[in-house]
């Protein structure tokens, strides 16, 4: 039992790395359509950087917050450069221009901080057992920021007038703009936050699961599926599908085979896809003929 | 010279042009050309499934990996010649094509490029967890290739046996995009909906491209298992799908041909990225080359999305003199001229096999469409006799197209069944009913914007030509199209295009796009034809020639179902008129009797108690009361 | 607007077909460069020996390909200073390869066919040295693997190691459990070629001793988490835990194994021998046993130990240049690369003759232990080549 148990915090807290950055895929589907997958790079290159951060002299709290706002910085200055100057955009498209962005910041990392993985130490506090489990601190970090952060977004979207008046851009454009909506700052508010949550996740995560110039990829895919479950829109369905993701993931490495554990993430999203391709709680859009 | 004669140069071209390569090129340059070419073929695969079907695969190098794993076994372990191994290799990337696209297909766009990329992550998975495969060793030791007597184990003897592959698969593909199936394939990623109602089984078409696609990887992974002697996870990973994507953008999606300038473009920049770099960068370790290939992926895509073709094609232009299209209005023939061009034509296009005038061909019973609480169409009975024209008006939102839709199967009904020619059609697809002789136009263009005129009408032939995927690859489908030609022709000219035949299409003004619409429809041979407001956008003259070629195309023996607004157009075209208001059939007859049915004036205008009523009302408000709700709407508006 | 785009297209055009000119030149050439796939720059003059390295020097093998590398450079340095081999100087031709088999076969294909090497090192882990194997037996030229598994070298006569068999390692660290009366061990082994057959060879070798494996788990090379693992091998209640693996992965394993409440003794392979393993591992290291090569305790060896003035040379040179201590992987880089250098001096650059004198190198002291080759035998050591150590606050130590 306490094995369970065990699997299963410490899929939680896996998953609520994974929920952030889906967080990510959602705050910019649900404004432009577009599949961003530079996601998980914005989680590698947090951590990288903090860790760089800490090495020249940095404390590590001051470090892990100055590299959120570095990194939305770069996520916007990426989309100015590469995704605003394409007039038409089609799902084809969007995929290329994100994968090729992401392949060179994929390199660019590797050529600064080289080919290890590294990890940003401890955040403070200490681990212990609880009935035979044991509890990492930072893991508790991790889940305590991340429902803070995710939970931030979720207001954003749902509470304020800012928020809800993304999600309209990417139902109807055209008339977003006719009420004032400048499609051009929807869509740098929506990669900003998605820098954010996508720091957030690589800085909080990096003393356990390391970060190097590979782990976006991965972590950006297993994302991507949490989010695909929300259909891609649901924020909420986004969040219990990464934690889902995270102790599904963790069941199947310990009752099944560990080398199954990237397996999982990808049966579940073939298996969404084909039965609920709108996500576990979405409807299908018609086509207008 | 005759122009398919004239297309086969290109690839006699190639063939010179890599068959002298390793006589005068150094041997390393010869060792990193033989992976050129093994990269190309799959390239050439996914060109096909991107440029042509518009599917983008993320996954590609899981087929790859497929076909090198099996022929790996199959050589080491079962001890198999290769002739005999490499077949059975590629037929099983095929079927593992098969069994992943039966549910994969039915996504579209990012969903289906991301279940691909899901798709090439587990294929690495299970090579890498698979004992019998080797795990993450994978099977080393495969001996060069073997073929009648000779080894090929030199870089330049491999490039000299990939060369004729490359090209035959070359030479394929592209014969595959001019033919029938390339055609249809085109359409469908045109628009979807227009190539099913002119009978393209769409995901039948789709899966046939997907499966062929992992057969050129296959291949592919045939020869790299043998040239590399091993064979481990590491053919399946992303790296190398990305690598062929590149490849496929790079060389430009509009043409196979991208395919092989891409495979050299993409060889030639990584050998060349992994020496200037180093060099600009020192320190700069491996993969550090990757920068390169992201930075001209996005490049590609932003300022040259054609590729490297885009550029040929720009250089071409330069080159040879624009030829003057003919304007839109040029050579425009008299109407009699045109009258008896349509007779013409319509001869050539005329089925024999009509019902007799009378019979019920379309039955309509308790036809129901509900979109949660709003019922778009309410229980519609209706019955079409062969040879009739019937219209179908009523005020806007009153439930026409969404009939349409559901007789053509573009709508799944949520009640009620639609019989047609004596077999059920609703809630199957679009194509059925095409194949049983129904089609339609649309009220929304659908138009094939990559094609011309003529282009967009041949896809309705298909359902009347029967070369398959084969047999277009290897041009055995001669004869036929020229009949497709022909027929395509003879629409063209009934509906008075002929000038504009070979314009493309997205150049034409609405009106006439919509001309190529019904012209298309006519080029299927319909028994029943829907037409979806023909007449918006037509001129008076255009729409005088629709009403006498409609008349014309009736006295064929073919049936006509219109939605019209043009009040007048229908009281004079149609035998009977059907209306429709808010869901619900509310009058039935002859254009006369329909005119002077109370019912149907009231649903278009209103009754006259309810008018009088309004009027009295409004009278009487005094400006004050109208002032004080004009304040209370602006309040409530802040 | 139209204009610009225009004028980026070209240059883009224009900076592709620079790039691919580039790329012919190099090929033309044959020069290579320093850098990823370079060696020591400028073309090798006739009469000069020509080395093939290939190395993992970026990817999952990075922690052992860097200082491998380094070390053979700094070695061949030496060499060349001291006059060469027989007045001939040596040059070194360095390929990565990038940790992939793939990439490997092809840069062994180039060091022997094109650049024409006359002895091959490489490569720096099982994986990739499998795949450089038939190539280098086909065009039958010497290869000397720093790497572990024992498949390597079986049968074969023209590939060498110079890394401890799994076997030798296994036996020395059964031993050990045989002195503290350890039955049951549970295993975490890693999923690639190093690790592959180790449960079952461990299961064999400690056999006679009454030594059996309760459970077997498997873990990625660049795993970071490790629970589901430990977990396991936790609830199996052996009386030791094996952990089998390179950095990062060993070290990682090491934490989550002391994290999740492992109380056993933790053994470990001879792949943590570096500072690497320090690094991940931190406080958690401290009383791991892992049998190792004797650079890592040099200062504790005795002074009779044949072994001690070689390895403490070796470290010294390597501090003086490297600013960094050597780690065991390293030593296999000097082990390969120097018997290379002494059967060259004997032999010259006739690859049966250099084979046949590097079979017989007998009773030669190298920093991963004392080798005698034969025939039969191409690797060279036995367990006596390694010795039990442990760590205590971030330092390596003979264990009692």
């Amino acid at each position: 039992m306490t094995d369970l148990l065990q699997l299963v915090f410490a899929g939680l807290a896996q998953g609520a790395v994974y929920v952030l950055v889906a967080l990510g895929f959602v705050a910019i589907f649900s404004v432009r359509e577009i599949v961003n997958l530079v996601q998980g790079e914005y989680a590698a290159l947090a951590g990288l950087a903090a860790v760089s951060a800490v090495a020249a002299g940095l404390p590590l709290l001051v470090a892990a917050v100055i590299v959120v706002p570095l990194v939305m910085g770069f996520a916007v200055l990426l989309e100015r450069l590469t995704i605003a100057p394409i007039k038409h955009m089609t799902p084809l498209t969007s995929i290329i221009l994100t994968l090729g962005v992401s392949t060179a910041v994929k390199a660019v990392m590797l050529l600064l901080w080289g080919p290890e993985a590294k990890s940003l130490p401890n955040f403070p506090g200490s681990d212990f057992f609880l009935g035979g489990v044991s509890i990492r601190s930072q893991e508790l970090w991790i889940l305590g920021i991340s429902a803070v952060v995710g939970y931030a977004v979720i207001w954003f979207y749902e509470h304020t007038v800012r928020g809800k008046s993304l999600r309209a851009c990417a139902e109807q454009p055209v008339a977003a703009r006719l009420v004032g909506i400048s499609p051009r700052t929807a869509t740098v508010v929506a990669f900003a936050i998605a820098g954010l949550v996508g720091a957030v996740a690589g800085v909080v995560g990096s003393p356990i699961y390391l970060s190097s110039w590979t782990s976006g990829l991965t972590l950006g895919l297993k994302g991507f599926v949490a989010a695909t479950l929300g259909g891609l829109t649901s924020l909420r369905v986004a969040m219990l599908g990464g934690l889902g993701l995270g102790i599904l993931e963790n069941l199947v490495a310990g009752y099944l085979s560990s080398g199954y554990r990237d397996a999982v993430a990808f049966v579940v999203l073939v298996l969404v896809l084909l039965f609920k391709p709108h996500g576990l709680a979405g409807k299908p859009t018609a086509v207008r003929v | 010279m005759n122009p398919v004669l004239k297309r086969q140069l290109p690839f006699v071209a190639l063939l010179v042009v890599l068959a002298s390569f390793p006589l005068w090129a150094p041997h390393a340059a010869v060792d990193v050309g033989v992976y050129a070419l093994i990269y190309g073929l799959a390239a050439i695969g996914l060109s096909l499934l991107m440029g042509l079907a518009g599917q983008v695969s993320l996954g590609h190098a899981a087929f790859l990996a497929v076909g090198a794993y099996t022929q790996a076994v199959l050589v080491t372990k079962a001890n198999l010649p290769f002739l005999l191994a490499a077949p059975i290799s590629v037929v099983a990337a095929m079927i593992v094509a098969l069994l992943v696209g039966l549910p994969l297909l039915r996504l579209r766009g990012h969903f289906l490029a991301l279940a691909t990329l899901g798709l090439g992550i587990i294929v690495t998975v299970i090579v890498t967890e698979s004992e019998a495969l080797g795990a993450t060793s994978g099977i080393f030791g495969i001996p060069s290739i073997e073929l009648g007597g000779r080894t090929y184990d030199t870089a330049e003897e491999a490039f000299w046996l990939l060369t004729p592959v490359v090209v035959i698969g070359l030479w394929l593909a592209v014969n595959l995009v001019h033919s029938r199936t390339g055609r249809a394939l085109s359409a469908v990623n045109d628009s979807e909906v227009a190539a099913e109602c002119l009978g393209v089984d769409t995901f039948a078409l789709r899966l046939r491209v997907f499966v062929l696609s992992a057969g050129y990887a296959g291949l592919a992974g045939v020869f790299y298992a043998h040239y590399l002697s091993i064979v481990n996870p590491a053919a399946s990973h992303f790296e190398v799908s990305v690598r062929l994507l590149l490849m496929v953008v790079l060389g430009g999606l509009g043409t196979v041909w991208g395919a092989v300038t891409g495979a050299v473009g993409v060889t030639l920049l990584d050998e060349g990225l992994r020496t200037v770099i180093p060099q600009l960068i020192p320190g700069a370790k491996g993969e550090v080359s990757l920068i390169g290939f992201g930075v001209v992926l996005v490049l590609v895509i932003i300022l040259m999305p054609g590729g490297l073709a885009q550029l040929w094609q720009r250089l071409r232009r330069r080159m040879t003199p624009n030829p003057t299209m003919p304007g839109q209005h040029e050579h425009e023939v008299s109407r009699d001229e045109q009258r008896a061009l349509l007779d013409e034509s319509l001869q050539v296009l005329a089925r024999s096999d009509h019902e007799p005038p009378g019979t019920t061909i379309l039955q309509i019973r308790g036809l129901t469409k509900r979109y949660g609480g709003v019922t778009a169409l309410n229980d519609l009975n209706l019955d079409i006799h062969a040879g009739e024209i019937v219209a179908l008006i009523g005020p806007n939102g009153a439930g026409k197209t969404t009939a349409f839709n559901m007789i053509t199967g573009v709508l799944p009904p949520t009640e009620g069944s639609v019989v047609l020619h004596g077999k059920e059609v609703a809630g199957k697809r679009p194509h059925v009913a095409a194949a049983l002789g129904a089609t339609r136009t649309f009220q929304n263009l659908q138009t094939f914007k990559s094609t011309s005129v003529i282009g967009n009408v041949k896809v309705a032939r298909h359902l009347r030509s029967t070369a398959g995927l084969l047999r277009g690859m290897v041009l055995a489908d001669r004869a036929e199209e020229r009949h497709i030609d022909a027929a395509a022709q003879a629409a063209v000219d009934a509906m008075a295009l002929t000038p504009l035949a070979d314009h493309p299409i997205a150049d034409l003004a609405f009106g006439k796009q919509r001309q190529v619409e019904v012209a298309r429809a006519l080029a299927l041979e319909p028994s029943l034809l829907l037409l979806d407001e023909p007449m918006a956008g037509l001129s008076g003259p255009e729409r005088d020639s629709l009403s006498w070629l409609l008349r014309r195309v009736k006295d064929t023996g073919v049936t006509i179902v219109l939605v019209e607004h043009d009040v007048a157009a229908v009281m004079a075209l149609a035998d009977r008129v059907a209306v429709l208001d808010d869901g619900k059939l509310i009058a039935l007859g002859t254009p006369a009797e329909v005119q002077n049915d109370p019912a149907v004036i009231a649903a278009y205008l209103g009754t006259d108690d309810e008018a009088t009523k309004a009027v009295e009302a409004a009278a009487e408000r005094t400006e004050a009361e109208v002032a004080d709700e004009l304040t209370q709407v602006e309040e409530g508006a802040r | 607007m139209q204009r610009r785009m225009r004028m980026i297209s070209l240059g883009l055009a224009l900076g592709l077909a620079t790039t691919s000119l580039a790329a012919c030149a190099e090929n033309k050439g044959g020069s290579t460069t320093p850098g990823a796939t370079g060696g020591g720059g400028g073309s090798a003059a006739a009469g000069d020996i020509k080395i093939g390295v290939v190395l993992d020097i970026t990817g999952a093998g990075a922690s052992l390909g860097v200082p491998e590398r380094q070390t053979i450079e700094m070695l061949a340095e030496q060499v060349n200073a001291a006059g060469g081999i027989n007045g001939r100087k040596v040059k070194l031709f360095v390929e990565d390869n990038q940790s992939k088999e793939d990439v490997a076969a092809t840069a062994t294909n180039k060091l022997i066919n094109t650049e024409k090497v006359d002895i091959l090192l490489g490569a720096s882990r099982t994986g990739p040295s499998l795949a450089m194997r038939p190539i280098a037996e086909k065009a039958e030229i010497p290869m000397i693997s720093l790497a572990a598994n024992a498949k390597i070298v079986d049968g074969s006569k023209w590939v060498f190691k110079t890394a401890q068999n799994d076997r030798v390692v296994l036996e020395k660290m059964v031993d050990d459990m045989k002195a503290k009366n350890i039955k049951k061990v549970a295993v975490a082994r890693d999923a690639s070629g190093f690790g592959e057959g180790i449960p079952e060879m461990l299961a064999e070798v400690g056999k006679a001793a009454g030594i059996e494996v309760v459970k077997v788990e498997k873990f990625a090379p660049d795993a970071t988490d490790f629970t589901s693992q430990i977990t396991n091998l936790r609830s199996a209640n052996p009386e030791a835990v094996l952990i089998w693996g390179i950095p990062p992965a060993a070290g990682l394993g090491q934490k989550a194994a002391k994290q999740l409440g492992v109380t056993v003794p933790i053994y470990q392979s001879h792949g943590i021998g570096n500072q690497a393993f320090l690094d991940t591992a931190s406080e958690s290291a401290n009383g791991v046993l892992a049998p190792l090569g004797r650079m890592l305790v040099a200062d504790q060896l005795k002074a009779d130990d044949p072994q001690k003035p070689v390895v403490t040379k070796f470290i010294a040179d390597f501090k003086a240049k490297y600013n960094a201590n050597p780690s065991t992987f390293a030593g296999h880089a000097y082990d390969g690369f120097m018997i290379a250098v002494e059967s060259l001096k004997k032999a010259g650059t006739d690859k049966v003759k250099l084979r046949d004198a590097i079979e017989q190198t007998s009773k030669w002291p190298g920093v991963s232990g004392v080798f005698t080759m034969t025939p039969t035998d191409h690797s060279g050591l036995t367990k006596d080549a390694l010795v039990m150590v442990t760590v205590d606050n971030k330092a390596w130590k003979l264990a009692g």
